[in-house]
Formats: structure tokens, C-alpha cells, sequence
């Protein structure tokens, strides 16, 4: 909280915890968003993995504090660890693979019942690039091409689901960056101001007050006037 | 201390006094032998067999050291162990005895002051041991001179007076009795002898250790050195010059040539001071072997590694897909591991011990440490260092819930707590959770914390002292940076404090100082003395009752995750039952599974100590698996989520009534081998070995059978959590009649065609017998619509004496079986006639089993009353029945009245089946119901095959309240999954109840009676339900009789060939006993009817064809609503089938 922001507006801390199966590119999106890198062979991460990265949003400038998480299946037991606290969390799940959207959902309603009770989740399906209709084109209808279309999860099944929790939802590509500063913008947005004023403060009560006010805001914080730019 | 749920615990302890014999007992109290090994590394073939007091005198060096200031060399007192194939000397005083005291056992995870928990000594393979000479002693009775095999590999039998090479030699003199001392000198020669077969062995095995080579003979000067790890291709970590390799290189060559190297070095205070100042490179990883233990599993199975490799090559796994994916990312920036060459062996080193160990199988962490490994070791070495590492070193850190790890950081948040009061304190203010932090310092043995030179300079000592060094290590971080760490108001600030002190470990502690030598000392040191001076009060012991101490709360805490990920994640049908029910269902189900493992475990114990109490007394006592003890609880990682059938059994006797085995002494199938034998010898000595536990024994019948093949959706013989919950939602979870009169059809239904054939029928009549044995639950009380229509008389039915439901339920299951042949469509109409015979011989059967009941109560319950006022479909269907059957009175509700309180008595008259006397009145009177019924009872024919399908088994049950109820409430109901059995159904156990009183523990051993259930309990006992269960076995002994003989009729049936062709001079044979092994009989009197009764038949059949369209639309939205009656449906089919019933019944049993 003391971090200088770039400029006089209010800066303020975000917790935020990536979950999801093993090897979905987890670590892949985090390293794109904080370092705008992508690489084949990353040391694996064990039980978590902290990094941080501002987003700049007009009004303010959200300083997320991520928390990459092991995938491993046996690691999801040390999970609540870390989503413990968290305002946001990047559920994700890879395209090609429809078991990692089971599992995903999975995550989502281990959030919903376990996290903090504000916390924003979005559903983000990654390796776009492998799919007719990624490569960071706007275009999603890949047409009749099959051909070569590793797709196994279709983007109206994902999305209903996430419109049903209520997720923000995101295809993405680690690899070619499509979308990933996207979705950290549109959590950062989605995140009640009112809840940022204090970070993250310490106190178990205070901490309660907060995620109160998250529920109270978190309908307001979706409607369209949050989609604003982030300079990330 | 069970802790699956409260539930489970009460009930056990409930059940089980005994229930000490659990896992945290063995916690508590160690083994002698995992005590044994643990202090001297040991494999777990090892056992403490001799101990005695001795002191160990090392000869002065020799002439290669040239200094011969100590005349007698060194001295260390302390004690001698002997165990198979070690004999083990420490300066630790700890005993093994059985009688010695749990301390007295485990001194060495006291304090050790650098020296481990082996302390100074040795532990010698007896393979290793070349030569033991009897001294001639003033001092001690006894004195023995040790030759050892040091230097094997080199040891050319022909140069005897090598000069480099100098055998190395030790006393040891014994104190004690001379008795005892001839006792362990007996000893050890026998294992001397059993030994010797290892020494070619044991050569193999320090052929790969890098000492020999190091100290070669002159005449081996050019041979190539054993493989030391990666680290001699692609050179080792660090600056070699900053490490001083070379230095310390020489002070250990000095100190193996003058104390013995690899398994016969012997450790004096020096050895530890060379491995606190840090190892060199190339003898790093034998060092690393020989303090972890790991070169005597490597020494026990020198060839598992590459046989294992050999045998798993080309299979695939889950465990080998996700090293796959670890590979390229396991300390990518050494040099080795961007090499195919290196990639390779971390490859099969993780492999080959995800194959030996597949409850392990892969964790990620381990590609990090093993990674590290294979920098200074071969492949076989890390494979059985890591072995070590997994099994005893940092137990349940890579297990499948690592719940070693999460452990572990517990009881490190304990000890900072304790340490480090302020601190902590500021941690909890400001939210910050330690184990975030110090996690992966634990869980990668801080090699990817650290700078890889000081990670191994922390494992160095780890291996020696074991794994409080990972406390040690990380409480002095923590106090070293304790400053800044107050200033860290969150967990980012808190990771980047230590962030960036691990980067700057090489840089001097004091840079400030005045005094060039405190200058010198580089932060690493600081934080090993820290480490080591300030935290030298954290001992293996202390750990290890943080442990005890934290570890329920781990589990539980792991088991309520799983638990509840477990619950969310079933599928779409666990939303039929409540998060209660589901709970529930999981607890039950882990907990019969942990239950049957623990007891297996302890079956086997007890059948170890046998066999060993037998062979030798100093073995008494010990289990030769120490370390399996702690498996089947959940949060201990994987012991079976599988359920297989007689788990299944013992699972749903957890819950229901029936399936309680009401001859619990009978060995069941799976027992009558050599295992039932067992189990049975040792019955009475402890209700714990029985096989159920302390649990009723389970019962075994069909229904068990077909419930868990229905159950076993993949066929694989075992139920997973999922099955079982699926399973369970389709009884319990709609609460809808049709549902679970559909489900039990669809189990009976073998292939699946919707069709249930005779045997079929009576496989369901039986299932119904046997889940009613033991009376019904459920919500009894007639449905409403019922109630209203039908007024006080069924409950005056079903409250007079001798009336109970259960007998009702009997003769409603007799009601049954005649129905379902009565509706029964045939499958080949030609073989019609067939039925005719059969049915005569069975009815002429019965009569005899029957003897006379007249008992008739025409106020008995009279079902349904409502169908006067049904419209014309039930009137034809009465007239038509009428005419079939001219004894019923038009008139339904008279009928039925009479059909259905006629049962009950007949019952009883069945339960007392030697009375054959009939009095010709009665007699005749059945032949004419009996003639009139066979007209529309052919479906009876065994030869004549046919089948119900669900809509006529929908409308048979529905035609029986009772049936109705069991299936819309009392089967449902009797599958207590949250409450269990035993606070209801228990403690009836006292009452005069009789099969109950196998419940008991131990004392419903006793034998009961042979006969399959019938209870033989003592007279005294026998109140009014024991009548009435006689009633229910007779019942279902009935059934089975009934079965029985159409089977034989069937192989009669098919002997005499074509049906129309019978001798009819067996007309009246057929109430001979032995008539049932004769040719068929041929009935003239059913000959002649057949046309009527053809007609009739077909007519009734178009009306039932009617009914069951009928029935499979409006049933479903009625089937619950029938309650509350005027549905024409609904009532069409009660009124059908109760006319039905009393023909059905007047024929079965009236004869």
C-alpha cells in the first residue's frame, strides 16, 4: 500500500489466486501479464507461486498480489491456504481439454462456498491459439473449418455456465497474449471500490466488514460502465 | 482416534471397548524395531535381536598415518545391537529390550549434539564383517577383535601385503553376564553364518561408491571412477574454490583410510564435523547415502532399481504423464538438465519409483529434490535415496494429500509460536500465513529456496540428523530476519524479505565489522549456527510430539477438504440425497474401508507374532511392518477408495437391518479357507480379530448380490464412492414409489430387456422375504386414501394380535409371487398346458406343508375399498374373475377381506410345517378352489417360459398396500444412512428378539442355529417375535422351497420332452413327497378346462394389457397421489390386482 503508484491516484492492493487443473497454463497467463513473456519450460510451481503486477485503471491502480497455484491434483488440499483472503480469483480451464473445465467448475464451487464471500471469480479458457478461431483474432466463428480445430470445449458451454455463477468469463492465449491483460483489466474493474479503499487490511472483524460491502457491491460492479481500459 | 465423522467414533466406540488398537497408538508407542531402525537407518527387515553394553576401541592409525601418540587408540563406551544382518555399535546408550521403557528406546531423538540419531559407532553389515576373533581379556569376560571387509572391491585375495591398504580391525569388549554375553556371541555368529552369502553382494554395492575409488591401490590408479552424479559431466554447483573441495577432499580421504569407508565406516566426532563444514562434491552423494540409510536398502535389493525399470518399461501411467510434464522445468538452469543425458535420468529415477511406490507415485517437488540428487549421485542411488526420503525422512510430504507437508508446517507454525512469541504475534496481525512462506522450503528440502551451494550444505546435515534440520534451518531464517520481518505487513512484503535475504546467503554476516574474521563470516554460516546453537533445542523428539500433537487436527482438517470436494464433486445424482445423507454415505463409506484395512493390519500382526512367537522368543513382539500401520485413513493419502463386495456387505450392514446375517457363526464362502479357519481360532480370544470387527457380521444373500453388481456400474467388482452414492440417490433419493418399484425390477431385470422371467419372480420374492425378515419400517399406516375408504378395519387388521405387518407383509409377498405368474405373459404360447401339471404338484405340496388353516378373520384389513366405486373397467374385470374363480363372492370387498386375513394363520401353519394331517373336509375343499384356480394359473409351468414386465410388476405391487408402503416407504427408510443401526436396531438385541441376539459382541457367537436363518435361540426367550421372525424365515424357507421344486419340475420337465405326451398315471402321486423327482403328471381335469380357461385367460390378459397402459401413465404422476385416491388409474389396478390376489392366494395356498 505504500508502493508509489505511477501517478496521485489512489493505489490499492488485490489479492488474487489462479486455480485450475494441472498444466491449463496458469503460470503461463500470470508470466504473460507480469512480464508479457511466454515460456515452454517453467519450473513448476511449488504449492504457490507469489508475484505482482499493477494495473492502471483510470480512476486508480490496482497492485494485484497473485497467487499462482500448484495444479497438481495433490495440491489441491493446500489451495484454501492461498484463496484464503483473496478479492479475485482466474479460475481457468485449457480449450482442448473438456476435463479441465469439469475440474474447474469444480474450483468454482469450492470458491463460491469456501472463499471469501465477495470474491470475484473469472472463468478463463486458455490456449485459444490452438483453436480455428484464436491467434488473438476478434472473430471466434471459425466457420465450417474443423480442420486442425483442437477445440473440445465450445465457447457457449463455458459461457452459459460462467453466466449462470455469474463469472466474468475470457478465452485467452498465453501464448500470443490474446485477451490476458483483458481479463485482469475486467477483474480489476469488477473489484468494489468500496472494498479497496482499505486493501487489505488486518483484523478478522475489519475483514468481515469488507466482504460485506463486497456483497453488497459486487452486482453494481458489473454493469458496463466498469469496461474501461487498463494500461497494463 | 477415529475422526471420519463423530458419528462413526461414537458408534464404534459403542460397539468396540477395545477400540485402542488404533493408529495413534502406534504413534504413541513405537515399535521397538522402528525405534531400532530408526536410530541406525536401518530397512525394516531389521529387528533388535541382542543388545549388550561394550566399549568399542578403535586402534591407533597406523603406519600410513605414522602417528603413534596413542597407544590405545580411541575408546567410546556405549552399547552393541544385533539385529539379521547388522550389528550396530552407538555411543547413544538407547535399548531395544522389550521390557526397556518407550525413553529408554528412543534417547537418540533427544539431543544429539551433531553427532545424529546414530551418534558415534558404526553399523556394520554382517556381510561386511570379515573375521570376528575371541580376545583374551583381564578386564571383561568377553572381548571380540572385528576383521572388516573394508576396501572389498579392491581386495585381490592374492596381494595380501598390500601396503595402501590396511585392514581395519576393532575391539569391542563386552560387559555383561557371561551368559549374556555367550547369548550375543551366539548370535551374531549364527547371523555371521546366514550372512556370508551377501558378500558378493555388498561388493556390487560399495563398487559404486566413490570412496574406493578415492582410495584405490597404486595398481587401480587408472581405472574409471564409479558415477558421483552429474555434477563430474557438467561439473558441480559452485565455485569448487570457494567451496575448498580440494581441502576438505583430503581430510576426508584421511579420515576414510584410517576409520573404514562406505558401509564400514565408523563414525567418530570428526566424521560430523567434516559434514557440518560441508561435504565435498564427489563424496557428497555416498555420504548423503551412507547417514540416510538409503545404501542398505540399495544393499538389501541392489538390483530393484534396474529391474524395476526392466519390468514397467514401456507402460504407461498417470504418474509418468505429469513427470513428463516436470521434466524440462527441474532446475533448468543447471547446466545438466538441459541435457538429454540428464533429463534421462531424472526421467527414470522418478519413474522407477513412481512404479515401487504408485501410493506415492509423483508428486512435483520431487523432480526438484531428486534433481538435486542426481547432481552428486548415480540413478541407482537416488532412487533409494529418495525411497528414504519418502518412507522415513519426510513421511506424508508427497503422499496423494500430503498431508506429511501440511503437517509439518503445523508444527513449525507451533515452534515459531513458542520461539519466537513477537513475531508470530505480528504474523497473525497482519493476516500473514507462515506456511505460504515456508512450504516449498520443506516440501523441495529448500533446493529451490536457496541457492543451490547452501541447500546442500543444509541437506548434508539433514541426512545425518534428519528432518528437525528443516526446522532448524527455517527458524533461524526467521529469527536472523526477524526485524525486517515485523516491518512485512503482508505476504508479499514477507516474500520478498526472505527473497532477498536467500539471495545474498554468500555475503559476509558482519560487513561492518571491525574484526576481519567475524567480517568473514558469510550470512550461510550465521544461519547454521543460528540454526544449530540457538534452535539446538529442537530435537527429533520435540518434533515428533509436535507431530503427535497436530496430526488429528491435520487429518481432519485434510479428510473434511476431501470430504467436502469429494461430496461436491459426485455427480448429478448425489443432488437427490441431502449434504447430510452424503456426508454420511462417505463417512460410512471411508470408514468401512479404513475399518476393514486396520483390521486386516492387525490380523496380520497377530498372525506374524504367531508364526514368530513360535520360531523365536527374541523376536517376540515384533511386526515386520512397522510402517504400514497408519494406512486406510483418508488423509494418510491413498489406501482404496474401492469398495469391494464384502466391504459392500459390511457397509450396508452399517445401515440396515437386513443385512445383518442372522447366523453369524457360519463361516461365509470367502472365509472357509484357510483364512476362515484363522479368523475362527481366534474368535474368542478378541472380538477385534473377528473379520466384521467388532461390527454384526454381514449377511450374504442374492439381494446383497444384485445391489452390488447394479451398484458396480463398471463392472470392476468394486464400488467407488460414486457408485455407492448413485446407487443409494435411485433408492433413497426421489422418495417416489414408481422410482423404487422401477429400480427394484430393473435389479432383477439380468438382461437388461425389461422383462423378469420365473426365476426372476421368485428371486424377487425371496429379496422381499429377506429384506422384510427383520420386520418393516418406514411409515406404516395406510395411506390416506386408504385410510379414508377403507375406515377403521385396516387398522383393526393390523392391530390384532398374531396380525402384525409383518405377517400381513408375508402373505403379501405370497400374494405376490401368485400375481406375478398370474400376469405374467408367456414367452412361448405353445407350452401354456405345461403349466398345468406343476401347478397340481405344487398345489398338492402345499396342502401337505399346510395341514388346515381355517382360520379365517373376515375383519381382517380389507385393502381398497374404494373400488365400489370404480368404474366399468373394474366391474368387468370383478365379473370376469368371478366367473373364473366361482368361489369369490362378486362382491370385491368381501373377497378381499377374506383373501388377505386367510393369510397370516397360513403362515403360521407353514412356520409349524410338520403338520401333514388334513382333514379330507379341507382337503376337498382345496381341490375345487384348487381346480377353479389352476384354470388361471398355467403361468405356473416351469416348462412354459414367461416374464413380467415392469408395468405388470408396477401393477402387482400396487395391488398390495403393503407392498406399496414397502416400496414407497419402508425399503427407502430401511437404509439408515445417518443415524446407522446402532442405537435403533441394536439394543433389541435384548428383547426376545431373537435373530438379534447375534448383534452382541462375542456372545452372538455362539452357534446358532444351521438352518439358513432360522434363529435358535433358547426357548425362555422366545416372546410373540420370535414366533413371528420363525414366521418370516419359514416365509422365505418357503419361497425358497417353492423355487426349489419348480426347478426340479423344470428338469423333470425337460426330461420327459414334448409336454403333451405325459403319463397320466400319475394322477395321484402328486401329493407324495417323492413325487417331485417323477415324470410329470398330467391333470385330465385341467385338459378339459382349457378352452374355458384359455378364454378367460386371454380376456383377463387384454384387461391387464389395459391396466398396464394405463398404469404406466397415470401411475407415475398417481403413484404418490393414489394416496388420496379417486385417480381411475390407480384404482383400476388396485382392483385387478386384489381380485387377483384372492385367486392367486386361494390356489397357492388354499390350495
Amino acid at each position: 500500500m505504500a508502493d508509489a503508484g505511477t501517478g496521485p491516484k489512489p493505489s490499492s492492493s488485490v489479492k488474487l489466486v489462479l486455480l485450475g487443473e494441472a498444466a491449463v497454463g496458469k503460470s503461463s497467463l500470470v508470466l504473460r501479464f507480469v512480464n508479457n513473456d511466454f515460456q515452454e519450460n517453467k519450473e513448476p510451481t511449488i504449492g504457490a507461486a507469489f508475484l505482482t503486477q499493477k494495473c492502471n485503471l483510470p480512476t486508480r491502480t490496482i497492485k494485484f498480489e497473485i497467487w499462482d497455484t500448484a495444479g497438481q491434483e495433490r495440491f489441491a488440499s493446500l489451495a484454501p491456504m492461498y484463496y484464503r483472503n483473496a478479492q479475485a480469483a482466474l479460475v481457468v480451464y485449457d480449450l482442448t481439454k473438456p476435463t479441465s473445465l469439469i475440474k474447474a467448475k469444480h474450483w468454482v464451487a469450492e470458491l463460491q462456498r469456501q472463499a471469501s464471500p465477495g470474491i470475484v471469480i473469472a472463468l478463463v479458457g486458455n490456449k485459444l491459439d490452438l483453436t480455428n478461431g484464436g491467434s488473438g483474432s476478434e472473430g471466434e466463428d471459425a466457420g465450417g473449418d474443423v480442420e486442425n480445430d483442437a477445440r473440445k470445449v465450445s465457447t457457449e458451454e463455458a459461457k452459459t455456465y460462467a453466466e449462470e455463477e455469474g463469472l466474468l468469463f475470457f478465452e485467452t492465449s498465453a501464448k500470443t497474449g490474446y485477451n490476458v491483460s483483458e481479463v485482469f483489466t475486467a477483474i480489476a474493474n469488477a473489484i468494489p471500490e468500496t472494498s479497496l479503499k482499505t486493501a487489505r487490511g488486518p483484523g478478522a472483524a475489519h475483514a468481515a466488514a469488507r466482504t460485506e460491502e463486497q456483497r453488497v457491491n459486487l452486482n453494481g460492479a458489473r454493469d458496463p460502465n466498469a469496461k474501461e481500459g487498463c494500461a497494463c | 482416534m477415529l475422526n471420519l465423522s463423530n458419528f462413526v467414533q461414537k458408534a464404534q466406540q459403542l460397539l468396540d471397548p477395545n477400540q485402542g488398537l488404533n493408529i495413534s497408538d502406534s504413534d504413541r508407542n513405537p515399535s521397538k524395531a522402528f525405534l531400532f531402525q530408526a536410530q541406525f537407518r536401518l530397512p525394516s527387515t531389521q529387528h533388535p535381536l541382542y543388545e549388550i553394553t561394550a566399549e568399542l576401541t578403535i586402534p591407533p592409525a597406523n603406519a600410513t598415518q605414522g602417528d603413534r601418540d596413542r597407544e590405545r587408540g580411541y575408546q567410546y563406551a556405549g552399547k552393541l545391537h544385533l539385529s539379521e544382518s547388522y550389528l550396530c555399535f552407538s555411543t547413544t546408550p538407547s535399548s531395544f529390550l522389550q521390557s526397556a521403557t518407550t525413553p529408554t528406546s528412543s534417547i537418540f531423538t533427544g539431543q544429539t549434539h551433531g553427532g545424529g540419531p546414530s551418534g558415534n559407532g558404526f553399523s556394520f553389515p554382517l556381510s561386511s564383517v570379515r573375521r570376528v576373533e575371541r580376545l583374551h581379556s583381564q578386564n571383561f569376560q568377553f572381548a571380540l577383535a572385528i576383521t572388516t571387509w573394508n576396501g572389498i572391491s579392491q581386495d585381490a585375495a592374492k596381494d595380501k601385503d598390500r601396503k595402501d591398504l590396511k585392514e581395519q580391525r576393532i575391539t569391542l569388549q563386552l560387559a555383561g553376564s557371561r551368559p549374556a554375553c555367550e547369548r550375543f556371541c551366539d548370535g551374531l555368529k549364527k547371523g555371521l553364518r546366514s550372512n556370508v552369502g551377501n558378500v558378493g553382494k555388498l561388493k556390487a554395492v560399495v563398487g559404486e561408491c566413490y570412496s574406493e575409488y578415492l582410495l584405490r591401490t597404486e595398481d587401480k590408479k587408472n581405472v574409471n571412477p564409479p558415477d558421483a552424479g552429474l555434477g563430474m559431466m557438467f561439473k558441480y554447483p559452485g565455485d569448487p574454490k570457494k567451496l575448498r573441495d580440494r581441502a576438505k577432499m583430503r581430510l576426508w580421504a584421511e579420515y576414510l583410510r584410517d576409520n573404514g569407508r562406505n558401509v564400514t565406516l565408523i563414525r567418530q566426532p570428526t566424521f560430523h564435523k567434516l559434514i557440518r563444514v560441508g561435504l565435498p562434491n564427489r563424496l557428497r552423494g555416498e555420504m548423503w547415502e551412507l547417514t540416510s540409510g538409503s545404501i542398505y536398502l540399495r544393499l538389501e535389493n541392489p538390483r530393484l532399481y534396474a529391474d524395476t525399470l526392466a519390468k514397467y518399461s514401456g507402460q504407461e501411467s498417470l504418474a509418468i504423464d505429469e513427470i513428463e510434464k516436470d521434466l524440462n522445468r527441474s532446475l533448468p538452469e543447471y547446466p545438466g538438465f538441459q541435457s538429454e543425458e540428464g533429463i534421462g535420468r531424472l526421467r527414470r529415477v522418478l519413474t522407477a519409483y513412481s512404479w515401487v511406490n504408485a501410493d506415492v507415485g509423483y508428486c512435483q517437488a520431487m523432480n526438484i529434490v531428486v534433481a538435486a540428487l542426481l547432481i552428486y549421485m548415480s540413478e541407482a542411488q537416488a532412487f533409494f535415496l529418495l525411497s528414504a526420503l519418502c518412507d522415513r525422512l519426510v513421511p506424508g510430504y508427497y503422499s496423494t494429500t500430503m498431508y506429511g507437508t501440511l503437517l509439518d508446517q503445523k508444527v513449525f507454525e507451533s515452534l515459531v509460536e513458542k520461539t519466537m512469541p513477537i513475531l508470530w504475534e505480528h504474523l497473525v496481525k497482519s493476516d500473514v500465513q507462515l506456511s505460504v512462506v515456508s512450504l516449498p522450503w520443506f516440501l523441495s528440502l529448500y533446493i529451490n529456496s536457496m541457492p543451490l551451494v547452501f541447500a546442500f550444505r543444509v541437506l548434508d546435515v539433514f541426512f545425518v540428523e534428519g528432518p528437525k534440520v528443516l526446522f532448524q534451518v527455517g527458524l533461524a531464517i526467521l529469527r536472523i530476519n526477524g526485524e525486517e520481518l515485523l516491518d512485512a505487513a503482508d505476504d508479499g512484503a514477507f516474500i520478498s524479505v526472505l527473497k532477498s535475504y536467500f539471495s545474498r546467503l554468500d555475503e559476509s554476516a558482519h560487513p561492518k565489522s571491525e574484526n576481519p574474521k567475524l567480517r568473514a563470516v558469510t550470512r550461510f554460516q550465521e544461519l547454521m549456527v543460528v540454526a544449530f546453537k540457538e534452535f539446538s533445542g529442537i530435537t527429533h523428539n520435540s518434533i515428533t510430539e509436535s507431530r503427535l500433537k497436530n496430526k488429528d487436527a491435520v487429518l481432519n482438517n485434510i479428510e473434511s477438504f476431501a470430504k467436502r470436494t469429494a461430496i461436491r464433486n459426485l455427480g448429478p445424482d448425489s443432488k437427490l440425497l441431502s449434504t447430510d445423507e452424503l456426508g454420511a454415505l462417505y463417512d460410512r463409506f471411508y470408514g468401512v474401508l479404513y475399518e476393514r484395512q486396520q483390521r486386516d493390519h492387525i490380523l496380520k500382526q497377530e498372525l506374524a507374532r504367531r508364526t514368530k512367537s513360535t520360531r523365536t522368543r527374541a523376536n517376540e513382539g515384533h511386526a515386520t511392518d512397522d510402517h504400514g500401520v497408519e494406512k486406510g485413513r483418508v488423509g494418510l493419502g491413498p489406501s482404496t477408495s474401492l469398495m469391494d463386495y464384502d466391504a459392500f456387505r459390511e457397509f450396508l450392514a452399517g445401515m440396515s437391518k437386513w443385512a445383518i446375517s442372522d447366523s453369524p457363526t457360519t463361516p461365509r464362502r470367502e472365509l472357509s479357507g484357510d483364512r476362515g479357519s484363522f479368523y475362527n481360532s481366534f474368535r474368542r480370544s478378541d472380538a477385534v480379530l473377528s473379520p466384521w470387527g467388532a461390527g454384526p457380521e454381514p449377511a450374504d444373500h442374492e439381494f446383497l448380490q444384485r445391489l452390488f453388481k447394479k451398484w458396480d456400474i463398471g463392472s470392476a467388482s468394486a464400488l467407488t464412492l460414486q457408485n455407492v452414492v448413485s446407487g443409494m440417490a435411485r433408492i433413497k433419493g426421489k422418495r417416489d414409489i414408481m422410482g423404487t418399484i422401477n429400480y427394484f425390477f430393473e435389479l432383477h431385470d439380468d438382461d437388461g430387456d425389461g422383462k423378469v422371467d420365473r426365476e426372476g419372480i421368485l428371486r424377487m420374492s425371496e429379496a422381499l422375504l429377506f429384506l422384510s425378515r427383520r420386520g418393516l419400517e418406514g411409515s406404516l399406516s395406510p395411506s390416506s386414501s386408504t385410510v379414508a375408504l377403507s375406515g377403521d378395519s385396516l387398522h383393526g387388521g393390523s392391530d390384532a394380535p398374531g396380525q402384525s405387518v409383518n405377517e400381513r407383509f408375508l402373505g403379501s409377498v405370497s400374494a405376490f409371487i401368485r400375481r406375478c405368474f398370474e400376469y405374467a405373459d408367456p414367452d412361448h404360447p405353445r407350452n401354456q398346458n405345461a403349466i398345468q401339471d406343476v401347478q397340481e404338484r405344487l398345489d398338492a405340496q402345499k396342502l401337505e406343508d399346510l395341514g388346515d388353516e381355517e382360520l379365517v378373520n373376515p375383519d381382517a384389513f380389507a385393502i381398497g375399498d374404494d373400488d365400489d366405486d370404480d368404474d366399468d373397467d373394474d366391474d368387468d374385470d370383478d365379473d370376469l374373475l368371478a366367473m373364473d374363480s366361482p368361489t369369490v363372492s362378486p362382491k370385491t370387498g368381501a373377497i378381499r377381506s377374506e383373501t388377505l386375513s386367510s393369510q397370516p394363520p397360513l403362515l403360521q401353519l407353514n412356520s409349524s410345517s410338520t403338520g401333514l394331517k388334513t382333514d379330507d373336509d379341507t382337503m376337498n375343499r382345496r381341490r375345487v378352489s384348487k381346480a377353479q384356480s389352476e384354470k388361471a394359473n398355467a403361468a405356473l409351468d416351469p416348462s412354459n417360459p414367461l416374464h413380467i414386465t415392469l408395468p405388470t410388476f408396477r401393477m402387482v405391487v400396487l395391488a398390495d398396500e403393503l407392498l406399496e408402503q414397502f416400496f414407497e416407504s419402508s425399503f427407502p427408510a430401511s437404509f439408515h444412512i445417518l443415524e446407522g443401526l446402532s442405537s435403533s436396531a441394536t439394543p433389541t438385541s435384548a428383547s426376545s428378539l431373537t435373530t438379534f441376539s447375534s448383534l452382541g459382541i462375542g456372545a452372538g457367537r455362539a452357534v446358532n442355529a444351521a438352518l439358513g436363518g432360522a434363529p435358535g435361540a433358547p426357548a425362555g426367550g422366545r416372546g410373540l417375535r420370535g414366533v413371528l421372525d420363525n414366521i418370516v424365515t419359514d416365509g422365505m424357507r418357503v419361497a425358497a422351497e417353492v423355487r426349489r421344486r419348480m426347478e426340479e419340475a423344470q428338469k423333470e420337465l425337460e426330461k420327459n420332452a414334448l409336454p403333451g405326451q405325459r403319463n397320466e398315471d400319475d394322477d395321484d402321486d402328486d401329493e407324495d413327497e417323492t413325487g417331485l423327482g417323477r415324470p410329470l403328471p398330467g391333470k385330465g381335469g385341467a385338459y378339459r378346462g382349457d378352452a374355458e380357461r384359455r378364454s378367460v385367460r386371454s380376456s383377463d390378459r387384454d384387461l391387464l394389457t389395459g391396466a398396464d397402459a394405463e398404469a404406466s401413465d397415470t401411475n407415475l404422476a398417481a403413484g404418490r397421489t393414489s394416496t388420496s385416491g379417486n385417480g381411475a388409474g390407480s384404482s383400476a389396478d388396485t382392483v385387478v390386482g386384489t381380485n387377483s390376489a384372492n385367486k392367486v392366494v386361494g390356489v397357492e395356498f388354499d390350495g
